[in-house]
């Protein structure tokens, strides 16, 4: 009889938790989430995410073009973004050196950052930070969820110590397909879902996913992972948008952006 | 390759992470040779990864010992720190009024594509059938598909080569990255979805 109650206890608390459970990742994913308004001027914060080989030369091309762009109406002004952090991962000196080089060439110095002593206030607009790789290249996979879950925590504290500087959590999150990215996303999702600092009430950390330019007909494996997540999802091959049904129709073509 | 001031140049990269052994083999395979001789080809450079030097060597001693001297000069190295640029420039016979323009002969990876679209140099895309994951066969194919580039196959590089001054001609007019056309002439960018999501209102 007792043990009984207990057990009827214990489901109801559980079936209550995973219910609100549910709903919070509804609330929390929903791309429809209010958005934060600002004025041009107000201080915004851009996250980019760095990963090896062909995802940072993707993402570095699609920034150039963007800032360098000839069109007005398409042309980001790099400084009206008030802070910058770029993520890499640990050993990959080649994309942290690339994003020193992008900065130096728009006219702003970089401050390379350790994550222990992230919380001095900002000194300079941009910043790097790095993180644990998810994956080394000829990793054994059964380790790898032991990397990813550092390079998971590696991120939030990341993620944390930008909401306890002066530039605020991340306002948007740009990535592209490097396993780093998906897990810095997650590590967003984490921070919005428990609304850690005001991640979620405050509208920050909103994430914005490009696939590769190379992905023609089929999604890459951090495409896969990311489509239900991101708040925005953009492919750059006709091909994958088509056919808006389903989870398609969150698939935005918006033409080559590399 | 200092040699390179006058002529028409093939140059021939099989990127920085794999190694792509089948097609340092067949651009120096006896049978591809007098196909770049019949097309003027005076000078073949070959970047052959780190791993790659003892397969060119062994290549360039077959060419040699063959009955058939070459007329082609042929050089190569591993690879390029700073960059495949100034190689790609090269071929297409940049700020060189006595040669003409070459062809690229290249892996599927999308980095030296890009490359090769932005400065328009001709294109032969060999994918690499020996890597797990290709989808670099689909990026090859929907290019080729619209023109841009030669799709080329390992066993047929002779008829890909008869195919590059079409798509030479074709280029010349093409701008990359294409213009948007159509549904997307109005598409705003990346700026544009950025600036909806940092919620800036004009």
């Amino acid at each position: 009889m007792f043990i009984k109650a207990i057990l009827t206890l214990v489901t109801t608390c559980l079936l209550i938790t995973i219910s609100l459970a549910a709903y919070r990742l509804h609330t929390i994913l929903s791309p429809h989430r209010p958005r934060p308004t600002r004025k041009h001027g107000d201080p915004v914060h851009l996250l980019i995410i760095l990963g090896s080989g062909g995802h940072t030369a993707e993402m570095l091309s699609m920034l150039s073009r963007t800032i360098s762009s000839p069109d007005p109406a398409l042309q980001l002004n790099w400084s009206s973004l008030t802070y910058r952090t770029w993520i890499t991962s640990e050993n990959d000196t080649l994309s942290a050196q690339r994003a020193v080089v992008f900065e130096r060439e728009t006219g702003s110095e970089v401050e390379a950052k350790y994550r222990r002593d992230m919380h001095a206030p900002p000194q300079k607009p941009a910043q790097i930070v790095t993180v644990p790789r998810a994956r080394e290249i000829h990793q054994p996979l059964y380790s790898a969820p032991i990397s990813s879950l550092r390079c998971l925590l590696a991120s939030v504290v990341v993620l944390v110590n930008c909401a306890a500087q002066g530039r605020g959590y991340p306002d948007v999150v740009l990535c592209n397909g490097p396993a780093t990215a998906t897990i810095v996303v997650f590590a967003a999702l984490v921070l919005r879902f428990f609304d850690v600092r005001g991640a979620h009430t405050q509208g920050k950390l909103r994430t914005v996913y490009v696939e590769s330019w190379a992905r023609v007909k089929k999604l890459s494996l951090s495409g896969v992972l990311l489509e239900r997540v991101v708040d925005r999802f953009v492919v750059q091959w006709p091909q994958l948008a088509e056919g808006g049904k389903g989870r398609r129709r969150r698939r935005e073509y918006l033409g080559v952006l590399v | 390759m200092s040699a390179q001031n006058k002529g028409k140049t093939c140059f021939v990269t099989i990127g920085a992470t794999a190694g792509f052994s089948a097609l340092i083999e067949a651009v120096l395979a006896p049978t591809f040779l007098p196909a770049l001789e019949a097309h003027n080809y005076t000078h073949l450079v070959v970047q052959y990864g780190k791993d790659g030097e003892t397969l060119y060597r062994n290549c360039l001693q077959k060419i040699v010992e063959a009955d058939r001297p070459t007329t082609l000069q042929i050089s190569g190295f591993t690879i390029d720190p700073a960059g495949l640029k100034s190689h790609l420039l090269k071929t297409k016979g940049h700020s060189n009024p006595l040669a003409s323009p070459g062809v690229v002969i290249s892996h599927a990876g999308s980095g030296t594509i890009l490359d090769c679209l932005r400065i328009s140099v001709p294109l032969i895309v060999v994918p690499n059938s020996s890597l797990l994951d290709n989808h670099q066969v689909e990026l090859a194919e929907a290019l080729a598909e619209q023109e841009y580039v030669v799709h080329g196959r390992l066993e047929d590089l002779a008829g890909a080569l008869a195919q590059v001054e079409e798509v030479r001609a074709r280029i010349e007019g093409k701008q990359w990255p294409p213009v948007n056309s159509g549904v997307h002439r109005q598409a705003k960018g990346l700026k544009g979805v950025l600036d909806e999501e940092m919620g800036w209102l004009d």
